[in-house]
């Protein structure tokens, strides 16, 4: 499972970056594209803005089948404040960028299964499918525009994968 | 309306007076925890696989003590850290950063006394405009840490 995951960041990570390459954070010393992953990263009291977070939620697996299939939730949290050029007044459009930057960055939506533990990438035997995503509504906190983006994540498990 | 265009001199005496008042009520030293000068910029550096070699600023004069909190189930203490802003000035300069700010936005978590705690909110204490002491509002890390008492 962990394979799917690191697999499903890295290549909404890798879009973003030819998507929207101004969309970029500093993150203990590196300059990376603005999406993270909660879990590895070191917890904070409030989510960053204008950066997609990854949170992995539920877990689900089909034993049925010749290859167990996983399904893992994945809730991509968004928020901004808008600009300081325009005082904040643009929250709403630079939401709304987000929300198509999010679906662009979710399609097409599948990508080649990697392992990511080597030192060198290595190209497993299946692909990693997700779901279209559901947005929940968006939520205001004072300057705060939030959105939350839900996307099931599918994945094979392959012999010898944890 | 008027506005108050008076001349105020700024003067130390409030910086000077927190920190040698942290000093003699309890003072201490709190650990930083910031990132290293050249970031982990691999694959596995962002998918928690690789350690984050985190390295320890030291601050002080500080004073840590337990909020007087209101005490919930399932909820880890809360602490507060008093920093004397002579400390975050000579932090600031060190890294050469442009401001306390972004001091503060690049670490991870703090270490007083061996133990691990998580900075929940800042806020700064200022006399006349110029800023002695931060207060850090911290809770309690769920996760261990070692430390060496010979880094302390």
């Amino acid at each position: 499972m962990e394979n799917a995951k690191d697999t499903f960041y890295i290549t909404l990570r890798n879009r973003l970056a030819t998507l929207n390459p101004n969309r970029t954070m500093i993150l203990r010393a590196v300059t990376r594209p603005g999406i993270l992953v909660e879990e590895g990263e070191a917890p904070v009291a409030e989510l960053p803005l204008d950066v997609f977070v990854l949170r992995w939620t539920k877990l689900d697996a089909d034993t049925q089948l010749p290859s167990i299939l996983a399904q893992m939730t994945c809730e991509i949290h968004y928020a901004t404040a808008g600009t300081q050029n325009n005082a904040g007044l643009d929250r709403g459009r630079a939401l709304e960028a987000m929300d198509d930057e999010l679906l662009q960055l979710l399609c097409p939506s599948s990508a080649q299964k990697m392992n990511y533990v080597q030192t060198q990438a290595a190209q497993m035997g299946t692909l990693i499918f997700w779901s279209q995503a559901l947005f929940a509504p968006a939520t205001t906190v004072r300057e705060r525009m939030g959105s939350l983006a839900t996307v099931d994540v599918f994945a094979f498990q392959e012999q010898g994968e944890q | 309306m008027s506005w108050d265009l008076s001349t105020q001199n700024p003067e130390d005496h409030a910086l000077r007076l927190a920190n040698a008042l942290l000093r003699a009520n309890g003072g201490t030293t709190a650990l930083l925890q910031m990132p290293p000068a050249t970031g982990d910029t691999t694959d596995a550096g962002q998918l928690g696989l690789n350690a984050p070699s985190f390295q320890s600023l030291p601050l002080s004069p500080v004073v840590f003590r337990r909020m007087r909190a209101t005490m919930k189930e399932g909820q880890p203490a809360k602490y507060e850290l008093l920093v004397a802003a002579v400390a975050v000035q000579a932090a600031v300069s060190e890294l050469q950063l442009s401001s306390a700010d972004t001091l503060f936005s690049m670490a991870a978590s703090v270490v007083v006394g061996g133990k691990l705690f998580l900075i929940e909110s800042i806020a700064v204490s200022e006399s006349m405009g110029a800023v002695y002491m931060y207060r850090f509002l911290l809770r309690e890390s769920a996760s261990e840490w070692q430390m060496k008492q010979a880094s302390q």
